[in-house]
Order: C-alpha cells, then structure tokens, then sequence
C-alpha cells in the first residue's frame, strides 16, 4: 500500500481507525468503525465530513481561458459569473465523456476545474494537447488546496459557526463565496455529491485541513468514507464515471445523452464555436428530443440511457448484473447496493422523519433507450431472476432542510369523491354547516394576521353580491366615436357608470392620470402589463416574431419578492432568454448585508448601470421596507437609461399616502395592486398609469386598456367592480386614519414581540417595520410547523421563508399582517395582549385558543365604514333585495 | 473479539454448536467484523442439501458479497428467516443469530476450538 498516494488528512483517518483501500491510487478511507449504513445515514439526518481531497484541483488562468473551457467541456461557460459553478463534462470527439467535473468562478481572473481522483492523469494530458491553441494555462493546484465535503442538514449551521455568523454561501445551488473560517482562507461552495439540500464543498490550505476537520468534528460532524459517499451518490442518482459514464458494462462508450444529467451539462451555444464532440453531440441531443417524444424511429446515437431501477422483490442488485423484458436482454446495471433510508410517517408538510431506518436495493441502469418510466425488468441476480421496476428518482431535494427518499410503491390515499345521486343532498347540508362554521371561526374565534388578507365592509360586500355579479359589460373604446366605450351587452348602463365613478375614484386615490379596473387580481394586472410593455416594444414590427423583455429588474423570490416577476410565475412568457448565460434575462434587486430585507440602493445603480434594464419591478410580498423608487428614478434620469419603473404595490396598495409612500410621486410610472390586502376591496386587481395624452408612452397606457380587454379578460367580474367602487370610497374617506393606525399598530406590535422575547425581523431603529407587515424568526425550518401550531389556537399566520433560506419548507419565520385586526378596532393594548399570548404559545407552547377567541369576541365591529344611519338604512334595503 | 467456547470453529469463519443432534451454524464475530454492515442474506431452503466445504449460501454487505461455507453435509432442517428482515443481526449478535440447522449431519469438518480459532485469526492478520 505504501505506493499509493495520500492526502493531507491521512493520519486523522488511520487514526480514526477507518479501513483504508487503493482508490485510484490514493489511499483513502472506505469506512470508519461507524460503517457505511451508520455514516449514510447520519448524513441523511446531521452532518458528514468527507475528505474528497483526492480529487484534481486544475486552475486556469490566462486570457485565453474562457474560449478554452468553452471548448474542451460541454457547458456554456459564459453562464458563470463569479460566486457561481456548474456541473460540466469534458468531451472526447466520439460524444463520450473523457470525465465529468464541476467548475468554480471563485473570483473573475481564473477558473477551478474539479475532476476525478481516478481520471485526473488521463484529463491533465487530455487537456494539455488541447490547450496549446489558447493563451491560457492549466495548473495543478490538488497538493496546495485540501478539500472537505461537509454535507447534512446541520452543515449549514455547522459552517455559520466558523464564518461567525454569516451564511457561507447564499442559499441557492452552485453558489460560491470566499471568506475566512476563524481566520482560515476558505472557498465555500454549496455544491456536493451527496444529494444533499444543503451540503459544501470547502477548500482550505493544505496546512488548515486538519484544523477544519476536527473543528467541524467539535461541531457534532462525524466522518463517513468512499463507501457511504457511493450510496448517498446513488441515492441521489448521480452518475460516477467508470460506471454510468466511460465504459457500459459490454465494453462500449457510454454516450453522453445517455446520463440524464446532460440535459444540464450541454450547451450548443453559439459561443462554444466547435467544440469538442459537438457534432456527435447534436446527433445525440436529436435522438434525445425524439425520445422525449417517444419516438423511438432512429434510436441509432442514443441506444440506451442511465435510468434508477429499484428492485421489487428481495435481493441486491449490483454493477454488471443483466436486465431482461419479455425475454430480451435490455441492457445492465451500472451501480447497485442496499441502501439505507429512514423511515418517515405522515405526509405532506406534516411528515414526521422517525429514528427508525429500513433499507432499499437500489440501482442506476443503462437499459434500452425505449423503456419509460414504471416499466418493469427482471434483474438477473446470480442466476435467479428477480423484479424490479424503473422509477424517475429514488429522491427528492425539494423540500430543505432535509432529502426525502421516494419508495416505490408509494400510493396517496384520496378522501374525496363526486357526489352521487344518492348522496347529493347529504353532501350539501355538509357542505352548509361546514361553510357556516367557518365563517364563524375565521370572523368570530380566529385573530386573522395573513398580510395579504383582509375582510371587506358589510357594504362592499353586499354589493359585490347584487346583480351585476351575474352579467357581461364588456366594453372598447372605438376611434370612430372619439374613443367612446362601447358595449357588447345590454343592460350595462349602471355598471358603466360604475366603472367610470370607479376609475375616477382610484385616480385620486393613487394620484395618477390613467386606471384600468377591469383586471381581476393582482397577477392580472402584472400579466396585463408585462403583455402591454412587450406589445408596444414590438409595435412597429408585426411581422416578426415578437421580442420579449429583457433585461428585467425585479425582487427575487427568496428575498421576498412575488411570484408575479418571477420566471416561473407571471413574467414567464415575457421574460427573454439572454443569449451568451442561456438564462432568463432578470436580473434581482440586492439586498444590504446589514439588513437583507432593505434594498441596497447603490449596488442597484451599479447593476442598472451593467444591465441596462428594460423595466424595473418593484414590490414584495415578504416586506418591512419602503421601495427606494425616489433614489431609482433619479438615478436612471441623470444617466439617461431608458427604463420603465413600475411598482406592483400589491400588499401596500392600501398604505398609498403620507405614511407610507406616494409611488407615482416618487417616480413610477405603472402601479398595479391587490384590491383586497391593506385596500379595503373585494378580491381584484388594479393598474394605475401616468402617462400623460401628449407623452409619447401614453401609448402604452392604451395598450394596457386592449392587453387588459380583450388580453386577459373577457367577462370583468362586475359584481367585485361594483363593490369595489364602495371600498374605494371608504379607502379616500378613512385612509389617512386608518394608513396611520395601521403602521403605528404594526410598529407597535413588532415592539411587543419583542419585548416578549421573540425574534422579530427588520431594523430596530425604525420600529422594525414601515408597512403592514411583521416578521418573527422562529428557528431555521421550524416554520410550518409552528404556524400549524397557532392555527390550532386560533391565529392565523402563514410560514416564511427568510432571505436566507433554501425554500419554504426550510421557512425560519412567521408572516403576519396588522390590516385586518386594525379595521376590527384592534388597537395597541390589544397587539401587546396578542403579543403576550403568541409567546406563550410559540415559546412554551400554551394553549391560547380561547384567549385568542375571547380576544376576537370583543372586536367583530368593523372601523373605517360609513356607518350613518341613513346609509345602514340603505344598505338594509339593499339586503333584502339581495336576498341576504 | 469474541470466541466463545461453547462451540467449534471452521477456517471459513463459520461456528457450529452441536443441540443433541442437530448441528447449528452461523458467523463468527470475526466474520462480522470483517464484512462489515450485513444488509442481506441468502439462505437455502429447509430441505436443501449441504455439502461440507461448499457455499450454502451468501452474505451481502454493502460492497460485497461472500460465500457462506457449511462446515457439514446434510440436509438443511431449518433456517433463520429473522435474518430476511433484519439481516444486521448477524452484526450485532453473531453468536447468537444462528444461520441454518441440520439435523443428523452425514459428515463434519475438522473444526478448531476456541482457543485455536483464535490463534488462527491472529495469524490471518
């Protein structure tokens, strides 16, 4: 053994007393007295150190770079920035893989290029002959550089120790960050072999590797070897080469497509030139699409692709056995073992992971390119044939802090059926009492702090209820009539005049010189607006296809922005792709370091100034903070960047006024919102505009009203327009006094929580909050749970996911709202009572529910109503033809 | 390491211990160590017949796979179907998670004592 060689934590492993094996001539631990299930499974549930220092370490420098890694690796390069890595693989000519790798833009002046401990003679001599035509060097670095994979649910935690406190990496997949452990260099990565949701990579000096090591043991790491880090790699169904890349178990190359991990590792950029293997490539990637398609015609480059396979009966399937369907061989397995898992009860977001563990045998396959999802082989286990079926993961990272091993066989119960004829009638008087309980419980017994939601006077909505909830007023302004509004139906003269009160109402209420009402939600309106802006970007060519926006500046999901200007809500079939990243043109609002839920104003002009976006988004749905429209819109005027600033308001539509902000006033030039959050509407949505009849953009104000109708809408829900003309006329009466309660209340609450020992989000020094909204941390992934908790005592919150959380199942934090309490005349010795009994439910778990109930009994009367006589009178009338 | 002496070792690292007789083997807790975490075992049949020094069977760990020799011929006359669910018995308790019985062996091996068995694994390194 003593020709092998070893890293730099070799003594600490012979130490440890793990069992040492040659693994591509290093060296290293295979296992540690704990064994390879203990060291699975610890983890799967805490935190694992791995010494992956045996891997090659290759730093490329030179101006030449870029161009050479966009040629000798499949992935488009060009999507880094740095703080970002990708998963890659270095091609050889035929479309096979000479290895896979991942590659780190630690910094702008140079690449990190990780590749396999076993492969990295054959890639450094690979990599050398290509190198030559590039001004550009490759240096081993693998002996100066230890690395360690700190990977589990703790790992995070773990490393927040070291960095003293600052999040080691931001919360997303690939991030990379450089900053000192304890006064250590370090290089963090949030990247990992085990499937992990939260999982690093971190490079130290070699001299610093044992101190890292035995510092993260102290912490309650524990360290698993190569042969735990095979079945966390399996599980998670990622590709080792020399088994699901290289050489098939019959001697062939195993193509790339074949390794579902393609689909992200290949770019046929443009900006990749030729690069190695690209042709094969291609003819692969078009077999690939047609099998996507199940088009098995020309199977010829892709014969057959990596796929999980679970086995069915009892067993253990291992690398090489052969797999049979309906008597034919279809190909093999490339990795398999028992591995094991634990045990979980109940399901969804209440699931309960258990102490208990089971095992699994499980497998990653190379089979015929035409076997689909579920399918079922016979594995050939020593001579006897077993069953196994092919499922589409054996994991899921979805839902951080922890992975969530899929079992097959896995059935969901339903509880819910169609009526039948038979049961119709006792469905409905279900159906009623359960409605009426709800209402009373949500209205009589519950404190209802959801920020996005509120509950409309007695007035609107009755009106919301009335006729017009049951009719079409669809209208258009035609040119022919001096842009009069014209109707399709008959019967609307009321409602028209509705609308028009209604347009009028929300002018003044916003201050601006255009308002479509007809939108019916707040995503509407940003929808609406999104087409408007890529319709009057494409106006003057119609017969092309239509460019869609881009670049985009909005807030990031995670740092609370909406759903709306992401690429995966509303903004996704307007948002374009940029060309050289391959990744949608947005790029988000930066947080301050000192406090992540306030925007960084100069970071944001420094981003302006490199993107040069096309449309500014601002608005959040997680937050404490005025939007710094003022600064922005000076700063894009002075540079003369030609943008459109629009603000989606939503959960702040309501606070529009001196204690919260005039947005048009500071510079927007579209506002859209919510109707029902601190508005005091119906369910709807609203777009305010400014633009004046002789601004070139009041054109975009009139593609707005066609985007709205006919774009989005064709029947407006007139019974919520109708009740909505009410709320507007409560929010012009009673919104200074009610904005100002409100924030005060807010303020006042935060404080409360405070001073009751609960960790309330937001600067101190401006009473945590400027809106509506609190935000209390309860514990990194403790979320759900304890907003579960307050439901059952009555008070409703809803679970948050912080700006340094990975997702909302990991959510630390509660969400809360004061509109709707206030319009229930709550006020500051009521927050401080709520503030008092929500600690006694959250930190020592009491039971409040009928403090909470007892609470809300004594506020069921709303403020902020016109509530004269001669109005309820009216209003009384009015139920009773309403029939309510 | 445990050798107890209320039983006979094989050099394949089986035990067996002789109940009136019916001869009861299984692994000893060198063989467990050795291989590690056990997550299967193939057992053979009641009714099966074994043949001393040739597999009976296997044991599954998470790398590999090893042959269990049967340090007699018979006929197999029960097995330990515990070890199907929780294979990691063999693990935690070698001596007294019995693997196969047969009943009226037809031929044994030269088995060591504890004392020799222990000799040899020492010198097994």
């Amino acid at each position: 053994m003593s020709n092998l060689k070893r890293t730099q934590l070799y003594d600490i492993h012979v130490a440890a007393g793990a069992d040492m094996v040659d693994f591509g001539g290093w060296e290293m631990p295979i296992q540690y007295p704990s064994g390879i299930i203990a060291e699975h499974l610890y983890t799967r549930q805490v935190c694992s150190l791995f010494d992956v220092s045996h891997m090659g370490r290759l730093l490329i420098e030179g101006p030449g770079r870029t161009g050479f890694l966009q040629h000798v690796l499949t992935s488009n390069v060009l999507a880094l920035e740095p703080g970002l890595a990708q998963y890659c693989i270095i091609p050889n000519e035929n479309g096979g893989a000479v290895d896979d790798a991942y590659l780190y833009m630690f910094r702008e002046e140079d690449f990190l290029l990780v590749v396999n401990a076993a492969n990295k003679e054959k890639d450094l001599l690979h990599l050398q002959a290509l190198v030559k035509d590039y001004d550009c060097t490759i240096t081993d670095i693998s002996a100066d550089w230890a690395a360690i994979a700190v990977q589990g649910p703790k790992s995070k935690e773990m490393l927040t120790v070291l960095t003293g406190g600052e999040a080691p990496t931001e919360p997303v997949k690939n991030a990379l960050r450089s900053l000192p452990l304890e006064g250590h260099s370090a290089y963090i990565a949030k990247t990992g072999y085990t499937g992990e949701p939260l999982g690093y990579e971190v490079y130290v000096r070699s001299v610093d590797a044992a101190w890292l090591w035995n510092r993260l043991a102290e912490l309650g790491a524990r360290p698993a070897g190569l042969g735990a880090r095979d079945t966390l790699r399996l599980e998670a169904g990622l590709p080792l080469y020399g088994h699901e890349m290289g050489a098939a178990p019959d001697g062939s190359e195993i193509p790339i497509f074949a390794v579902p991990l393609a689909k992200f590792a290949v770019s046929f950029s443009p900006h990749k030139g030729n690069f190695v293997g690209r042709a094969a490539l291609e003819r692969q990637h078009a077999a690939f699409l047609r099998h996507m398609n199940r088009d098995f015609s020309d199977a010829s480059p892709l014969l057959r692709k990596i796929a999980p396979i679970a086995l069915v009966d009892r067993g253990v399937m291992r690398a090489g056995m052969e797999l049979y369907r309906d008597g034919r061989s279809v190909g093999w397995i490339t990795s398999g073992t028992m591995v094991p898992y634990f045990k979980t009860e109940g399901e969804g977001l209440t699931t309960v992971i258990l102490q208990e563990s089971g095992k699994r045998s499980i497998g990653l396959a190379y089979v015929d390119s035409d076997l689909l999802e579920n399918d079922e082989v016979e594995v050939d286990v020593r001579g006897k044939r077993l069953k196994a079926v092919l499922p589409a993961r054996h994991m899921s990272v979805g839902a951080p802090p922890y992975a969530r091993p899929l079992l097959c066989g896995y059935t969901e119960e339903t509880s819910v059926a169609a009526s039948t004829d038979d049961d119709r009638r006792e469905s409905i008087l279900i159906l009623l009492r359960q409605a009426a309980d709800n209402h009373q419980w949500r209205q009589e017994r519950c404190v209802n702090l959801i920020p996005s939601e509120n509950t409309p006077s007695r007035a609107v909505r009755l009106l919301s209820a009335s006729d017009p909830a049951f009719r079409y007023a669809e209208h258009k302004k035609i040119l022919s009539f001096y842009d009069k509004d014209v109707f399709y139906y008959q019967g609307t003269k009321f409602i028209d005049r509705v609308e028009q009160l209604l347009v009028e109402e929300m002018k003044a209420y916003l201050g601006c010189q255009e308002v479509e009402t007809r939108v019916i939600s707040g995503q509407m309106s940003n929808m609406a607006v999104f087409s408007s802006l890529m319709d009057w970007k494409n106006r003057f060519d119609r017969k092309s296809e239509a460019k869609r926006l881009g670049y985009v500046m909005n807030n990031h999901i995670i740092k609370g922005g909406h759903l709306s200007a992401q690429p995966m809500g509303a903004l996704h079939d307007y948002i374009a792709i940029d060309p050289v990243t391959e990744k949608p043109a947005v790029v988000s609002f930066p947080m301050r370091k000192d406090n992540p839920y306030r925007t960084d104003v100069e970071e944001t002009k420094k981003l302006i100034d490199r993107y040069r976006p096309e449309l500014l988004i601002f608005g959040k749905s997680m937050v404490l903070s005025k939007e710094p429209v003022a600064a922005i819109r000076q700063f894009v005027d002075e540079e003369h960047i030609p943008t459109t600033i629009m603000y989606d308001m939503a959960h702040v539509l309501g606070l529009v006024g001196d204690h919260f902000q005039r947005p048009f006033e500071e510079g927007a030039e579209i506002v859209t919102g919510s109707s029902h959050k601190t508005f005091f509407g119906p369910q709807r949505g609203v777009i305010g505009v400014n633009y004046r009849p002789d601004e070139l953009k009041y054109g975009l104000w009139e593609t707005v009203e066609r985007r709205t109708f006919p774009g989005s809408v064709s029947n407006h829900h007139l019974g919520t327009q109708l009740g909505m003309l009410m709320a507007a006329y409560e929010m012009n009466q009673f919104k200074d006094e009610y904005q100002r309660c409100v924030i005060e209340n807010a303020k006042f609450f935060a404080r409360s929580l405070h001073d009751e020992g609960l960790n309330v989000a937001g600067d101190p020094a401006v009473g945590y909050t400027e809106t509506h909204q609190v935000i209390i941390c309860v514990g990194y992934g403790e979320g759900p749970e304890m907003a579960e908790r307050l439901e059952e005592n009555n008070v409703i919150v809803n679970y948050q996911a912080t700006p340094n959380e990975e997702g909302f199942t990991a959510s630390g934090a509660l969400r809360m709202g004061v509109s709707e309490m206030t319009r229930f005349g709550f006020g500051k010795e009521d927050f401080a009572h709520l503030a008092h009994l929500m600690a006694e439910c959250i930190l020592r778990n009491r039971p409040i529910a009928e403090d909470v109930a007892h609470l809300r009994a004594t506020h069921e009367e709303m403020r902020f109503c016109f509530d004269d006589a001669e109005i309820e009178k009216a209003l009384a009338a009015l139920a009773e033809k309403v029939g309510l | 390491m445990l050798y107890p002496d209320d039983r006979m070792y094989s050099k394949s690292h089986e035990w067996v211990k002789t109940e009136g007789e019916t001869a009861v083997i299984g692994i000893s807790d060198y063989a467990q160590d050795a291989l590690g975490d056990v997550v299967f075992v193939n057992l053979p049949g009641e009714g099966d017949e074994v043949a001393m020094g040739e597999a009976f069977g296997d044991v599954e760990s998470v790398k590999a796979v090893s042959d269990l020799i049967s340090p007699v011929s018979g006929t197999v006359s029960a097995v330990n179907e515990e070890l199907l669910d929780a294979p990691e018995n063999l693990n935690k308790d070698p001596y007294g998670s019995w693997i196969l019985k047969v009943e009226n062996p037809t031929d044994t091996e030269e088995l060591l004592s504890a004392a020799d068995y222990e000799a040899f694994c020492a010198s097994e390194g």
